[in-house]
């Protein structure tokens, strides 16, 4: 007898601009003591499936119009509001993605743990608060009646989640829905709440639903995944049928994109080859001052400490690291974003760290950075013609009569439609707009190219037809590329050489393939042992 | 949490230095005297006047002069009431304009703040239209319009209230509240819908949610502390406005306030008096700020840590 | 290379038309914005459309309630109460867009430097504007009013000059939010001057909320101007503005109505029509709508 089984269940959204289905016929069960995965990109209705059987989506626009949802033998979509309270209170917990945003930060940890407590189970403040502390140091909160009183934007992210489970579990729910809980955490974090999450699963006899775009995720986690796109169930099974012999062509192409392969092309460069950017002993920190008027010097951050590397063109060197590690710092230092402090960049035997003024401006051609976030980094009052003109008006790169033919052959070479050139860039989709910012740092014909996470805020479908034209265009026009990341399957599929960075230091670096083989620093290790593989269960 | 009111208090005292001294060579400079507007008055009693009242000595020597008295509590004699000290005739007047200033702040914040966390509980339906189509109203009608209209209406027309006094006939300091209070009701209501919007719309108000809570218990218990930022920072100019506005009303409604003695004494160029009063009330209104940010702080647990707020 | 001539060119469709196109659904802004231009045209063409002169008295009548040669009625002195209201919508209308402009003005200038250089400056400027902010600033004016006498033209550098805090405030809010967008910091990495930065990708995304603040500004200030007329410290006889008429329309308000209610409607109308399309406006342009 399933613990929770939702049948052809349909949501639709009533906005504005028309009627949007999210949720269009969806069936799935959780077993007791299970975990079901649930896998889709953005726009699947992974999420909004979810939340429609708690009565958590937002009531004008969205709206359940057809199926059932029967939790231990009562149907959730036909509860009233205080039944239903009463489920979510009890029965059934939720864990969001962002811990950051989803604590109240205006209430200490304590008094957000015991309200579960105080209000479903009646407890009174002391048991309440015993309870809590409890629950607190069984997700491994160091401290934890100390840290009962603290404010949530005095942790940590990874203890900020483990504090949400602990929130969420707090009333023993036979079930855990967990929304992407680990997509905002660093890899090696994510590891250890995914192993928190299983263990306390298998303590509690836990059922889960654990949500999630990443596939090795949910395939270390799940006993059971469904397959959601464009808000239809296009597949389920155990995760080896599904991960290793899918069916669908959306599974297959899911389970294609995903860059756990070594680089496919073979390296266009010579070892032999002059250096042509070498970064030498650069740093930067960054002095945290108190508020006020008086602004005195708390620390100082060093972001980029004393870093030393080369790059050929042809090469894609990746950088890789976690939040803190300066790896984005770097990036910006070297397109000076950012002020180095000290140190030299070379370019071609000329160091752009000194450089200032007119010369810096003309000697930025040869040096671009593409962005994280496509939706940012394009002005969006141009349009896509004269965000791609801009640059060849400015530096005077091509003839008047000659930019049209330009911008067009621009968007030719990343993959877009000519006849969109008049369109502002929120009438493109994501990777769309990437595209656009790949041709916008191409427009100068750069022979460096710093590229800042330009996949990450991307779905998995669409990171790899971005990554292979990041290929494909590094080859063509024999650019080096400084590839920065945190998603270590991703530089082993574009990288030729790696380097690992932490809190600023260069801790490891070599060939892509050698360093992932046998990694020789504990941190490359530990990076490595985290990344959530693909598992086959034999 | 006490080093940032000590850092608050730190630029707030220069600043009522400021005032006072920027008070004081503004009224000096007026063209013509105090003394001026009278029936024209004999030279040698002008010498006396002058002398007594110490205006021919440096300016510099009159301010100093000014301020220690000013430490003292002593704003000097008035000019045009020279029987009387200032100091006199704030004592008569500040309660009332203390009291009808009181009550309405009193209007204006539990209307405003109702209203504005009424309205965004039920966005874009009746529940948030009609407060705020009063809001609008209110912002619209100003007080000395919104005054005698009431006046014309409840008074005069209905005899339910008195048309004028304070304190002379029961119900007589309900009218004057509400037209004084009204404009910053309808300003709260507005702040406070927008911040309790934008709150609501947080992930965490999700979770509240997601908890199982009461929707009561959602908006009061978490979303009110985020959703009134906006009101508290409002809250200075606002006790600025109702003690600048309380000038008005004091004047329709008849109210032996401080208004009117400080428009008096601005016809009359009572130099003592307007300055004397110009301080009080920024005295006021630098305390009533300071109040304000405190409060600021308390809401908000990451302005509490001295490196404003910055998270790991 | 003639099909490039000849290509068809899918049209895009700008954020400000979907702005504009958002504003023409709100009938109410749209209302609004007739009523105003109808009243500027009336202030306009007033000494050519008025009736009387308004200081031409007519003792013999006195105060009159409306009638066919005086449609909004007479005042105790005779003189007409159309003709008046039309003079001091002019003044009205005339302070709000002159000390509005002042406003604007130094608000834009000082906000777009603090944001934009940021540091040491910028807190210097805003711990300015806080200062300023709280003070009680309705009563410095009545005390430049004494020290200086009653100009128009200190009137409207006097209200210009309270006004223009909260628009350096907003408008330093939007340049430090864009300036630490991505495409501005892409164009910086391309090698833009700075004017080309300000001019080309920082003004086009800050002139929004400047718009939408202007015209929540215009309302501010013409309330601040007819406060002060109430109070006798603005504009002075025989010329009226609305707030000294409403003023004698309280003293005379039970057995004159008139008196009181023409001006009052008119100066609620006024500030109803701005605010409704300020709101309107603000809806329109919010950035936020068209992220997705």
């Amino acid at each position: 007898m399933a613990l929770l089984s939702v049948d052809q269940l349909v949501t639709r959204f009533h906005t504005r601009d028309g009627v949007i289905t999210a949720v269009d016929n969806v069936s799935f069960a959780v077993e007791p003591g299970q975990v079901l995965g649930i896998v889709g990109e953005s726009g699947s209705g992974k999420s909004v499936a979810c939340y429609s059987i708690l009565g958590l989506i937002p009531s004008p626009p969205g709206r359940v119009e057809q199926g059932t949802a029967l939790f231990g033998g009562q149907d959730l979509l036909k509860m009233t509001p205080q039944q239903l309270r009463r489920v979510r209170g009890q029965e059934i917990g939720l864990i969001f993605q962002d811990p950051m945003t989803s604590l109240n930060p205006h209430m200490t940890i304590g008094r957000q743990l015991t309200e579960p407590l105080r209000v479903h189970a009646h407890l009174s403040n002391t048991e309440a608060k015993q309870r809590a502390i409890a629950a607190l140091e069984e997700v491994g909160i160091a401290h934890a009646t100390q840290r009962f009183n603290s404010f949530p934007h005095e942790f940590s992210g990874g203890m900020r989640q483990r504090v949400m489970i602990a929130m969420a579990l707090i009333n023993r729910p036979k079930l855990l829905i967990a929304d992407e809980p680990t997509t905002a955490l660093d890899v090696t974090v994510q590891a250890q709440i995914l192993q928190l999450i299983k263990n306390l699963q298998r303590d509690h006899n836990l059922s889960v639903i654990f949500i999630s775009h990443d596939l090795g995720v949910v395939s270390e986690m799940a006993d059971h995944v469904v397959v959601m796109q464009k808000g239809q169930v296009v597949e389920e099974g155990q995760p080896d049928a599904v991960f290793f012999r899918p069916q669908h062509p959306y599974t297959q192409q899911l389970v294609a994109a995903l860059p756990n392969t070594a680089k496919p092309s073979v390296a266009d460069f010579n070892a032999q080859d002059p250096v042509f950017l070498q970064v030498n002993h650069l740093c930067k920190e960054y002095k945290i001052r108190s508020g006020g008027f008086f602004k005195r010097l708390l620390t100082r951050v060093p972001a980029v400490a004393d870093i030393t590397f080369g790059l050929r063109r042809g090469e894609i060197l990746g950088l890789v690291g976690e939040s803190g590690s300066g790896k984005s710092t770097l990036g910006r230092t070297i397109v000076r974003l950012v002020e180095p402090d000290s140190g030299q960049i070379m370019l071609a035997g000329r160091d752009i760290s000194a450089m200032s003024g007119e010369e810096l401006r003309l000697t930025r051609r040869d040096f671009q950075i593409i962005f994280q976030d496509p939706y940012a980094s394009l002005n969006p009052r141009l349009t896509v013609f004269d965000c791609l003109a801009e640059p060849l008006r400015v530096h005077k790169l091509v003839e008047k009569n000659q930019v049209l033919q330009r911008v067009n052959e621009l968007m030719d070479e990343v993959g877009l439609d000519r006849r969109m050139i008049r369109k502002y860039p929120h009438e493109f989709s994501g990777g769309q707009r990437q595209r656009i910012a790949i041709a916008r740092a191409l427009a100068m014909r750069p022979k460096l190219i710093i590229a800042d996470e330009p996949v990450s805020a991307l779905d998995v479908t669409i990171q790899a037809q971005i990554l292979k034209l990041l290929l494909h265009l590094t080859h063509k026009y024999q650019m080096a590329m400084l590839f920065i990341s945190h998603d270590l399957a991703v530089v082993r599929y574009l990288s030729d050489r790696v380097v690992v960075m932490q809190n600023g230091k260069i801790v490891e670096e070599g060939e892509t393939e050698a360093l992932f083989a046998s990694p020789q620093h504990p941190y490359t290790k530990t990076l490595l042992s985290a990344i959530p593989h693909l598992r086959r269960v034999d | 949490m006490l080093r940032i009111i000590l850092q608050r208090l730190f630029t707030a005292i220069p600043v009522l230095f400021l005032v006072i001294l920027v008070t004081f060579v503004l009224i000096r400079l007026a063209p013509g005297g105090p003394f001026d507007a009278e029936r024209a008055v004999p030279a040698e009693v002008l010498e006396n006047l002058n002398k007594r009242y110490k205006l021919n000595d440096p300016l510099p020597v009159q301010f100093f002069d000014y301020l220690s008295n000013l430490l003292r509590g002593d704003f000097g004699p008035s000019f045009k009431y020279p029987s009387r000290t200032v100091t006199e005739i704030i004592n008569a007047g500040m309660p009332v304009t203390l009291e009808l200033s009181v009550y309405a702040l009193l209007v204006a914040v539990i209307f405003g703040i109702g209203a504005g966390v009424i309205a965004a509980m039920r966005p874009n339906t009746l529940q948030d239209y009609v407060p705020m189509s009063l809001a609008m109203l209110g912002i619209c009608l100003p007080s000395f319009v919104l005054g005698p209209l009431l006046i014309l209406f409840f008074a005069i027309g209905l005899e339910w209230l008195p048309v004028s006094g304070w304190g002379e006939s029961p119900g007589d300091k309900i009218l004057p509240a509400i037209t004084l209070g009204a404009g910053y009701a309808a300003y709260i209501a507005r702040l406070s819908r927008g911040g309790m919007l934008e709150t609501l719309a947080q992930d965490y108000i999700r979770t509240a949610r997601a908890k199982g809570l009461a929707e009561w218990r959602v908006v009061f218990v978490h979303a009110l502390r985020g959703g009134l930022g906006p009101v508290v920072s409002f809250a200075g100019p606002a006790v600025a406005g109702l003690l600048s506005g309380s000038f008005v009303v004091e004047t329709i409604y008849q109210i032996p306030g401080l208004g009117r003695f400080y428009l008096q004494g601005a016809f009359n160029r009572d130099y003592t008096m307007i300055l004397g009063m110009t301080i009080l009330f920024a005295f006021f209104i630098i305390v009533c700020n300071l109040l304000a940010d405190i409060v600021q702080v308390w809401l908000n647990p990451r302005l509490r840590s001295l490196h404003g707020g910055k998270t790991a | 290379m003639n099909d490039l001539a000849n290509m068809h060119y899918e049209k895009g469709r700008s954020l400000w038309q979907d702005a504009f196109s958002r504003l023409k659904n709100n009938r109410l802004a749209l209302l609004s914005f007739a009523v105003l231009l109808l009243m500027v045209l009336l202030a306009l063409l007033t000494p050519w459309i008025a009736p009387y002169s308004y200081e031409e008295q007519n003792l013999n009548l006195g105060a009159s309630p409306p009638s066919m040669a005086h449609w909004l009625g007479t005042d105790v002195f005779g003189r007409d109460q159309l003709t008046r209201i039309l003079y001091g919508s002019r003044i009205s209308l005339m302070v709000g867009f002159i000390a509005t402009s002042v406003a604007l003005c130094i608000g834009v200038l000082w906000g777009t430097i603090a944001g934009y250089v940021g540091g040491r400056l910028d807190a210097f400027m805003m711990r300015f504007v806080d200062i300023l902010y709280a003070l009680p600033f309705t009563i410095f004016i009545i005390l430049l009013t004494v020290v200086f006498g009653r100009s128009l033209l200190l009137l409207f550098l006097a209200i210009g000059a309270v006004e223009w805090l909260t628009m350096a405030r907003i408008v330093r809010g939007q340049v430090l939010s864009l300036k630490h967008q991505e495409f501005i910091e892409a164009a910086v990495a391309m090698g833009f001057s700075r004017w080309r930065i300000m001019l080309r990708h920082l003004a086009p995304n800050v002139i929004g909320p400047i718009i939408i603040y202007t015209t929540l500004t215009i309302p501010s200030v013409i309330l601040l101007e007819s406060f002060l007329s109430f109070l006798g410290l603005g504009i002075q006889p025989p010329q009226s503005s609305w707030g000294s008429l409403i003023s004698y329309g309280v003293e005379t308000m039970e057995e004159y109505p008139w008196l009181l209610i023409f001006p009052a409607l008119s100066l609620s109308l006024t500030l109803f029509a701005l605010n409704f399309l300020g709101d309107g406006l603000r809806d329109a342009l919010d950035p936020r709508v068209s992220k997705d």
